[in-house]
């Protein structure tokens, strides 16, 4: 049982990196001068990814197909019709907050609905238009 | 020796089930378009296993758990005399064979319940990551299963995987089963159709 409590502990330390949405927001930010100096995050752009239908996958043709236009709301998964919590951390506090979370979902959805990994720009422009820019 | 019955129907079909059901649940993980088709895989896993936990007690006699359980003992000498190409003890499984069996049901469960968990939007982050590493597990002992295969086929020069499609093994003829239940898998299909609805709503 000792052990149990242990491993369990050990696991939820190593799942639970804890950082808030500005801190994730900051470090892909970083990384995206690093490729093109001057880059600044915008929220604008990143709304405007969250709509782009990429036309990679039918069903899901956009990020908006199952996070719907307003992301602090709860979205509707077009296949499988589950409600998915809402993107904004404004409206879910969990969202952004795990770094490895967040980047195993990047390159998921971004490979399957972009047809490609996101770049850290990309990454940058949408975590600014999920927080509104700030 | 001669050719003996010793897989019953739901024992071949459910193995097989039970392949393509891993197979594609494993290659449509990471995708959401295919996040359906997904949960009804996993969902065939777990009907498969589930009936087979039930075989395993009432099945035919090859079938049943009592007949193939064994200790560490017995499998070391198994495997020990795999090397030296000795004529295998065993009409039903061999001693190593039902340690992975019992591994790929236990695991086959494990993933099942944990990837329903998920599905339904309980235990978070966590639970997906054990999700993940059940099923790499479960991919791993089906490795060495098959690995396993392999070289007690050419041990034992019998063709195992053919046997899990023909039922057919050599032994002796007091060994073989008497019936090979063939309505049972009518059973066994309605049983896994039941359970991969249910499981992928």
């Amino acid at each position: 049982m000792k052990i149990v409590i242990a491993v369990l502990t050990v696991l939820c330390a190593a799942s639970a990196q804890a950082a808030t949405p500005a801190e994730l927001l900051a470090g892909y930010r970083t990384e995206a001068a690093q490729q093109a100096a001057g880059f600044q995050p915008s929220a604008q752009r990143g709304a405007e990814f969250h709509a782009r239908r990429f036309g990679v996958s039918a069903k899901l043709s956009s990020c908006a197909s199952c996070h719907t236009d307003a992301p602090a709301q709860a979205g509707r998964h077009v296949v499988t019709d589950k409600s998915i919590k809402p993107l904004a951390p404004a409206a879910n506090a969990e969202r952004f907050t795990d770094p490895a979370k967040v980047e195993k979902w990047f390159k998921r959805n971004c490979t399957e609905v972009v047809g490609r990994e996101c770049n850290p720009a990309e990454k940058a422009d949408y975590i600014a238009f999920l927080t509104g820019g700030r | 020796m001669n050719k003996i019955r010793v897989w019953d129907w739901p024992v071949r079909i459910g193995h097989w089930l039970l392949v393509g059901a891993f197979a594609l649940a494993w290659i449509t993980g990471e995708s959401e378009e295919w996040r359906l088709v997904h949960a009804f895989a996993g969902g065939t896993v777990v009907g498969v296993v589930l009936f087979r936990l039930l075989w395993g007690v009432f099945g035919t006699r090859h079938a049943r758990f009592s007949s193939f359980v064994r200790g560490p003992g017995a499998v070391l000498d198994y495997v020990s005399g795999l090397f030296r190409r000795e004529e295998s003890q065993y009409a039903g499984h061999n001693a190593a064979g039902g340690w992975a069996i019992l591994a790929l049901l236990s695991l086959g469960l494990l993933a099942g319940a944990s990837g329903w968990l998920v599905y339904q939007d309980i235990g978070g982050e966590w639970l997906e990551e054990v999700h993940e590493a059940l099923a790499s597990g479960m991919l791993a002992v089906a490795l060495l299963h098959v690995g396993g295969v392999v070289v007690s086929s050419l041990a034992h020069r019998e063709n195992l995987v053919q046997a899990m499609f023909t039922g057919l093994k050599q032994g002796r003829p007091d060994e073989a089963i008497s019936s090979t239940r063939p309505l049972a898998v009518v059973l066994l299909l309605g049983w896994v159709a039941v359970c991969a609805w249910w499981l992928a709503r």
